[in-house]
């Protein structure tokens, strides 16, 4: 299974013009979503979105910047749940800009995603599942290259 | 009730714990609890509309088997993710060269 997203895009705009899509939220909210994103380290902002209720998510992304390095790389974590300050995804968005060709190439990765497998991982602790539901289950609680 | 919800209770985790070692009949399941044979059935419709198992007839007997699809849930939303992104990329894409034609 795989639990990474990774896309890479190219744009003939330059690395400057396409960072500043990336981080100034009346730009980033035109293609992206409504958000309060400041480049910053630290900061901490939202996207806010329609809620998707099959998967448990009540519409805002909680998001705090971790690595800010213009105009060539962005971090930031992106965690959703339900609500109520339950968070049922953890993940980890991460944007890599490199001049090429004139224009740039985006690549984005989405990554670490856990929240299930934090979850199935402290039941199978707490209540000491077999190896039958390990192995069934194996995929889904393994992370990345584990 | 979503996978979330349903996994919060303490005797549907034993439920879910019970039938990770094997299948089980509803009455089976039942016999490992104090509560009433209503109240099991309760706890396993609930995991069977959260898709945590599913419930055969085989014979006269009702069977419940924990049923992995309920756990891809975390599968389901990297996919979506993927869709996600793939077309809020091609929006930007769309966004820059039209301020570039203007």
């Amino acid at each position: 299974m795989n639990r990474d997203i990774v896309h890479r895009w190219q744009f003939r705009q330059s690395p400057e013009i396409v960072w500043e899509h990336l981080t100034k939220p009346e730009l980033l909210s035109q293609w992206l979503m409504a958000n309060d994103i400041k480049p910053e380290v630290g900061h901490k902002f939202r996207f806010t979105t329609n809620p998707l209720l099959k998967f448990g998510f009540d519409g805002i992304v909680y998001c705090e910047v971790l690595e800010v390095d213009p105009p060539k790389r962005l971090s930031y974590s992106w965690k959703g749940g339900p609500g109520n300050g339950k968070i049922a995804l953890d993940s980890l968005v991460t944007w890599t800009l490199t001049l090429k060709d004139g224009g740039t190439e985006l690549l984005l990765e989405h990554t670490g995603f856990s929240g299930m497998k934090n979850y199935f991982g402290y039941l199978m602790m707490k209540n000491g599942w077999g190896s039958k539901i390990r192995k069934r289950l194996g995929a889904l609680l393994a992370g990345p290259g584990k | 009730m979503d996978a979330f919800q349903a996994i919060a209770d303490p005797s549907r985790r034993e439920i879910l714990r019970l039938l990770s070692r094997d299948t089980m009949t509803i009455n089976a399941l039942a016999d490992n609890f104090d509560m009433s044979r209503p109240a099991v059935s309760k706890h396993i419709k609930a995991l069977d509309s959260a898709g945590l198992i599913s419930i055969q007839n085989i014979g006269k007997e009702r069977y419940c088997i924990l049923n992995q699809e309920g756990f891809d849930e975390l599968q389901e939303w990297i996919d979506y993710f993927d869709t996600f992104w793939k077309s809020k990329l091609k929006k930007l894409e769309m966004l820059l060269n039209e301020k570039a034609g203007k």
